[in-house]
């Protein structure tokens, strides 16, 4: 009897529902819950693809009459382990979101005050050409900068700045993973995945896998651990979910993870433990490395890590037992200090050492599928070499990603050439970067600014034009292979149609290729181009099997040792695995890792370290109500030892301040730092009225972290940064 | 044909909980719970000085007890128990006094002042019934819990149990609690 209880409620707060349910949406979130819920009659399920973080999960949306009523895991993807995680989840208040930009809009009071003027699409368009076109006559196309964040429709935005003739694309990498792709692409001439479901023995530092969530190495390393499958050795300076989970945690000495590998390496090579077979046949360069390591012995590592030698040692000796089914995790967003290339080598080659290439439970090169490809009119390259000079700073990064604070520098600087104009596509500069009084710098520099994004980020907030893009869910995306040990060909299609006045990023650049002259370019539908993705799948009815299911993953199985046959030619100079890197040699870098140490703070200041939980990554997720409600306002941890010597006191505000700026935030006087560290969580402290939950609360990462980066890779180095805490 | 007994039950196995806080969102969802509270919830217990130091994150929400204390407190009949063992609260009969949330050991209820109701989780009653699992077992990343019929001697629930220490959380109250955390 009670079940119909139940349903008999259901329906009471089903009547009268659909006159209500369309004007509740434009008021606030949450109305729809209460009245827009519709009968279970019309109930639709739509597999799809999350864009909450660059996972990439499939999903199953549950919508009921016209509304986006939940999000499930949908099992068929391999990679994403059918499970659907927080932020994931979260992603159905993206949607109704009543801080989204509804229409667009054209700035009408100065830059970051906050005055809008609602506006069509053919005025903003128009508008934005219009400025554009200035910039180009007066600057050239290159006086223009492109920046994107990694997405399906970012193609679209950075093929238009490539067709409008600017060299000057820059994406997210080098705020990202540039150090460790780079640095195992260095060595293998690929960057291999990670077998966490079969390995034996990991070693993690520089990634905190548990809260940091990555498909499927979050869910495989778990189960793996707690199943007593796998042992996990942590080395990090904060006390991370991944650490209470480990088997061992060592709060390493920051910046000295480069001096624990070198003496594991010293180890394992003098006491004859590495996969002699393996390192013959597949490598160059071993012998330069035996040698080369003498010098790190555990004794001394211990100094500069503060990690026991005995325990180097003996962790040595249990990675060497645990041969090809050991890994030292490479982590995916390096971006920590000034070595961090050398740093991610170092994994590499003691990763290669133990013969663990290619093995189940060892480092994987990345399996792929097939798919079509939309053939669309090329344009020319661009005249002008890029604004961050690339080529001759940094010549082994990928020079199409940019290199994104050399760039600012340059563009500040007005060298080698003035850039004024700036096109960004859902990302936010003033919290990605470090140091946002340089970016509030280069942003008043500006011509012209034009956003596209879901929300009004602090970027669209100092922004002129700023163009609401659908929600993911509300749009369909082109057609994208995941790569690796696992993988699949997901599709996203759209769920409801847009709730207000927005456009798909595609939709969006044909507007703007319009007015500039460049449609030649963009003549085509999502469909169209989704269509050519889908023909060359190998499956029967490809379409028809991507609208049903959202996913394809051929068997799901992984295969292993493939490259492992003698004649295999590794993509490196040598066709070999390159422990002895010549490339690196001859561009002026070392062509073994080095150890150089990192600079400590002083004893009056702390060294800034940063981080994620499991449900925020990205500084927009902050402002999501279902993700909100975990964390209303950051914080700033530090250690009790040097708290009640400062008297600061748990829960009480503190000032932090670096050489670039200082925040507010209030102290989490807790055990779980070392002393000479202090940490705290991104994507709080906003300039933007329009995040409402967060603006002003909390504090901003990006206020005080100074510039740095990465030699090799101009990957930015966040963990530089030296700060005084002082009570507010 | 005769229904056959059921009662369903969750084990927890709070060690892989990572409290990335996806059960407390897809409950969220699933089952429009306001903002400010909560069906299900994360505990935590952080111990030790640096360096020596643990985190333990426990998964949390009705216990679906055996003999539930919120069902004998309430005075209307509202809170109530299926023949599965699954309680729920009938929202048309609460009159909203909350003797059932000072009756729970484990805090499990919350007042809807919206509704002027107590509510609270049902295991996904709708969902279960169509012979889905509930919304925080689907979507768990690191599959924390595992939902099933304790008198099918073929479920999962019934092998970890049979195999695996466990413990339940307040066995003194006589509740019967029907959650089974893992040790």
């Amino acid at each position: 009897m009670g079940t119909i209880r139940m349903d008999r409620r259901l329906f009471l707060k089903t009547a009268g529902a659909t006159a209500g349910a369309v004007a509740a949406t434009q008021v606030g979130c949450f109305k729809y819950f209460k009245k827009g819920r519709s009968t279970a009659a019309d109930a639709k399920e739509i597999p799809t693809t999350c864009e909450l973080c660059p996972n990439k999960c499939s999903a199953i949306a549950v919508v009921e009459g016209g509304f986006i009523r939940k999000l499930n895991p949908n099992p068929e993807n391999p990679k994403s382990r059918d499970m659907l995680c927080a932020r994931g989840n979260a992603a159905v208040m993206q949607v109704y979101d009543p801080d989204r930009i509804k229409q667009p809009m054209i700035r009408v009071g100065a830059r970051g005050e906050g005055k809008w003027k609602p506006v069509s699409w053919d005025e903003a368009f128009d508008y934005t050409a219009k400025k554009l076109a200035e910039i180009k006559q007066k600057y050239g196309p290159e006086g223009t900068l492109w920046s994107s964040t990694e997405g399906f429709q970012e193609k679209f935005f950075v093929n238009l700045g490539q067709a409008f003739g600017s060299p000057n694309i820059v994406r997210h990498p080098t705020l990202c993973l540039a150090s460790v792709n780079l640095a195992y692409g260095t060595t293998f001439g690929t960057v291999p995945s990670f077998d966490m479901l079969n390995s034996k023995y990991v070693i993690m530092s520089g990634a905190n896998r548990f809260e940091s969530i990555i498909t499927p190495d979050t869910m495989d390393l778990i189960g793996s651990v707690m199943e007593r499958k796998a042992k996990l050795v942590y080395l990090d300076p904060r006390f991370t979910v991944t650490a209470a989970k480990a088997d061992e945690w060592y709060p390493i000495k920051p910046g000295s993870d480069l001096a624990f590998i070198l003496a594991m390496l010293n180890v394992i090579i003098a006491e004859k433990r590495y996969h002699k077979d393996f390192v013959d046949t597949y490598t160059l360069g071993f012998d330069q490395l035996a040698e080369h390591v003498k010098q790190y012995t555990p004794e001394w590592a211990e100094k500069e890590t503060e990690i026991p030698a005995k325990d180097i040692i003996r962790i040595a000796r249990e990675f060497a037992d645990a041969g090809t089914r050991a890994l030292y995790y490479s982590g995916r967003r390096s971006s920590w200090y000034e070595n961090d290339f050398q740093m991610r080598r170092a994994q590499a080659i003691l990763n290669t050492i133990v013969g663990n290439w290619d093995q189940m439970g060892g480092m994987v090169p990345n399996a792929s599928l097939p798919k079509g490809e939309f053939l669309f009119m090329p344009w020319d390259d661009p005249k002008a070499s890029r604004v961050d000079e690339v080529k001759t700073n940094f010549p082994l990064a990928a020079a199409s990603d940019g290199v994104y604070l050399k760039l600012r520098e340059n563009v500040l600087s007005g060298k080698p050439y003035p850039i004024k104009g700036w096109m960004v596509y859902k990302q936010d500069p003033m919290n990605a970067l470090p140091d946002q009084g340089k970016t509030l710098k280069m942003i008043e520099d500006m011509d012209f600014i034009g956003v596209i994004d879901l929300q009004m980020s602090d970027m669209a907030w100092y922004a002129d034009v700023v163009f609401p893009e659908s929600a993911y869910l509300e749009r369909t995306d082109p057609v994208e292979v995941m790569p690796g040990i696992w993988p699949a060909v997901v599709y996203r299609q759209q769920v409801v149609k847009p709730i207000h006045d927005t456009k798909p990023n595609l939709e969006i650049v044909q507007g703007l290729a319009k007015r500039l002259g460049l449609s030649d370019y963009f003549d085509y539908t999502i469909d169209q181009w989704v269509e050519a993705e889908f023909k060359d799948l190998p499956i029967p009815m490809a379409a028809e099997h991507m609208k049903k299911h959202g996913v394809w993953a051929a068997t799901g199985e992984a295969h292993y040792g493939k490259t492992l046959t003698p004649d295999h030619r590794f993509v490196t100079k040598s066709g070999k695995i390159e422990i002895f890197s010549e490339r690196l040699q001859e561009n002026g870098y070392d062509p073994l890792p080095v150890y150089n140490q990192i600079a400590q703070p002083p004893a009056d200041r702390f060294r800034l370290i940063l981080g994620r939980v499991g449900y925020f990554t990205h500084a927009n997720q902050s402002n999501n109500v279902w993700l909100h409600e975990f964390m209303p306002e950051n914080d700033l941890w530090i250690n009790p030892a040097p708290a009640a010597r400062l008297g600061i006191k748990n829960g009480e505000y503190v000032n932090v301040a670096s050489s670039v700026g200082s925040v507010r935030i209030k102290a989490r006087v807790t055990e779980e730092i070392r002393p000479d560290c202090v940490f705290m969580l991104h994507g709080f402290g906003k300039k933007s009225k329009m995040q409402s939950l967060v603006y002003n609360v909390g504090a901003s990462d990006a206020v005080i972290l100074e510039t740095a980066w990465d030699k090799v890779s101009g990957n930015a180095a966040f963990h530089g940064t030296f700060v005084k805490v002082s009570n507010a | 044909m005769a229904m056959k007994k059921k009662r369903y039950a969750l084990v927890i196995d709070s060690r892989k909980c990572l409290n990335c806080k996806a059960c407390v969102v897809a409950c969220k969802a699933e089952n429009k719970v306001p903002v400010g509270h909560f069906r299900n919830r994360i505990n935590e217990e952080r111990k030790g000085e640096y360096p020596t130091l643990s985190i333990n994150f426990e998964p949390e929400q009705c216990h679906h007890c055996d003999e539930p204390s919120c069902v004998r407190v309430c005075p209307t009949g509202a809170s109530w128990q299926r023949k599965d063992g699954i309680v729920l609260v009938n929202y048309d009969e609460c009159i909203g006094c909350r003797y059932c949330m000072i009756a729970c050991p484990y805090d499990a209820r919350y007042f809807n002042e919206e509704e002027g109701v107590v509510d609270k989780c049902t295991f996904c009653v709708q969902r279960v019934d169509k012979g889905e699992v509930p919304a925080c077992v689907e979507t768990c990343p690191s599959k924390v819990r595992v939902f099933g019929d304790l008198e099918d001697p073929k479920s999962r629930i019934r092998e970890l149990l049979a195999t695996r220490r466990y413990k339940v959380k307040e066995p003194q109250t006589g509740n019967g609690p029907q959650l089974y955390y893992l040790l």
